[in-house]
């Protein structure tokens, strides 16, 4: 039987095979027309991933200076801006839980080094109601807030994303104590 | 026919199943005794032994699970990659059982991959999940193998079954350099690589580098051990099938 030529080493079918040449035939034909069909939506579904997914189609956040320099980002859209917290702008509404701060470009403030009272270039005003993640004011964080830009020309943050460097080491090399806190980087 | 007989049958198989695996039996016996061994002295070194990261603290040493978890899940749908075309080369119904429990045991990992980094991502990055390249890629592949073994499931003829598998196990591959790189080709949340040929040198202390290895080595031993072993109950089941067939068919002619 043409089944068995295929697959020497067949499993045994379910269903009891047809015992006419031409079904066999037929079954196999239809077997590899499915086969390609799947092929071919299976590598479309891949291929879209891949371009939907590249820069300039969908970026996962834009830099503070890209969207600085970029009216049709200030139009009120919900987008994911990326920086670093710029040394002592954060500050507190009283004792409420509205916060101001500036994220600047993550290159100028590593840059600027650990005295940069001042850091020149673009700087994203910001603003957030709520507690901040634990991480937000390390030093070494770089900030990812998801909000719009208001009329006012402040960065309303709906979330706060902390994205840490790709680097682990152990605690005992660095200062501790209030590494996290606001006060660290003054 | 005696229908009494098929219990014995049952049983006889899937013991003399275990024993296939490389002539020796009590083979997968003694590597899951050395797994789980050495799994207890990976929690200690991790636990232990590797030092709590300056940054992120405590929570930093779920990265000695996640990461050889993930390295494994890709290493398991390499495997039914290789399988795959195996099958599809020589139809030998082998290298099918190797693809189908690489398949299951990958899909294991890789939702054990994305748990621990569900995990992770809340207390560092201050969100369960984001909607980031290097995670939407895994969870596109964690799709992919799940409709794989659902594909598997679906289809009632068992050889049909088993070349469609190898074709999306083939094709699916394709999304695992994808996730591995998807760090490097666009802007992401996710720390960049580790290990392989993306990795930084000097991104992990010799310390963490040692205890991130050893922990990778134990979970391999423990994919091993697992695809072995389901291997050669996947075996058992085609040759149970492959009985019962023969029986029911022994029944059903008339001489």
């Amino acid at each position: 039987m043409a089944e068995d030529k295929l697959n020497p080493a067949g499993f045994p079918p379910i269903v009891e095979p047809p015992t006419e040449e031409s079904a066999a035939a037929d079954s196999g034909r239809r077997t590899r027309f499915r086969l390609i069909i799947l092929g071919v939506v299976l590598a479309l579904a891949v291929g879209y991933m891949i371009y939907a997914a590249f820069p300039g189609n969908a970026l996962y956040f834009l830099t503070v200076s890209e969207f600085m320099g970029g009216a049709e980002y200030q139009d009120g859209r919900v987008l994911r801006v990326s920086g670093k917290l710029a040394p002592d702008s954060f500050q507190r509404e009283g004792d409420g839980t509205l916060a101001y701060f500036r994220l600047v470009d993550k290159e100028l403030a590593d840059n600027a080094g650990a005295d940069a009272a001042v850091v020149a270039g673009p700087s994203l005003r910001a603003s957030y109601v709520g507690v901040m993640p634990d991480l937000f004011f390390n030093p070494h964080s770089e900030i990812i807030l998801e909000g719009s830009y208001s009329a006012e020309g402040v960065f309303q943050t709906d979330n706060i994303l902390v994205k840490c460097p790709s680097k682990y080491q152990s605690l005992e090399d660095e200062p501790p104590a209030d590494y996290n806190s606001p006060g660290y980087s003054s | 026919m005696n229908p009494s007989l098929e219990p014995a049958t049952t049983k006889s198989i899937l013991a003399g199943s275990r024993k296939s695996w490389f002539g020796f039996p009590g083979w997968a016996g003694g590597l899951l005794l050395l797994t789980a061994l050495l799994m207890l002295v990976n929690l200690y070194l991790i636990f232990m032994v590797a030092p709590t990261d300056a940054v992120l603290g405590q929570v930093q040493r779920i990265f000695y699970f996640h990461v050889p978890i993930a390295i494994v899940s890709f290493l398991a749908f390499f495997v039914v990659f290789v399988a795959g075309i195996g099958y599809l080369i020589t139809r030998r119904r082998r290298w099918d059982s190797v693809a189908h429990a690489a398949a299951e045991v990958g899909v294991v990992f890789i939702t054990l991959a994305l748990l621990t980094g569900v995990i992770w991502a809340r207390p560092v990055w201050g969100v369960w999940w984001t909607w980031e390249p290097r995670l939407t890629t895994t969870l596109i592949l964690w799709l992919i193998y799940v409709a794989y073994l659902m594909l598997r499931a679906y289809v009632p003829d068992r050889n049909r079954a088993a070349v469609y598998a190898a074709a999306v196990g083939i094709i699916g591959f394709v999304d695992v350099p994808i996730v591995y790189y998807s760090v490097q080709w666009w802007r992401s949340i996710h720390p960049s690589a580790v290990v392989g040929p993306l990795a930084n040198a000097g991104a992990l202390e010799p310390i963490m580098q040692a205890v991130l290895f050893f922990s990778c080595g134990v979970f391999l031993l423990l994919f091993l051990y697992l695809l072995l072993e389901r291997t050669a109950l996947r075996n058992g089941e085609d040759r149970l099938s492959s009985l019962r067939f023969a029986q029911r068919r022994g029944v059903t002619d008339p001489d």
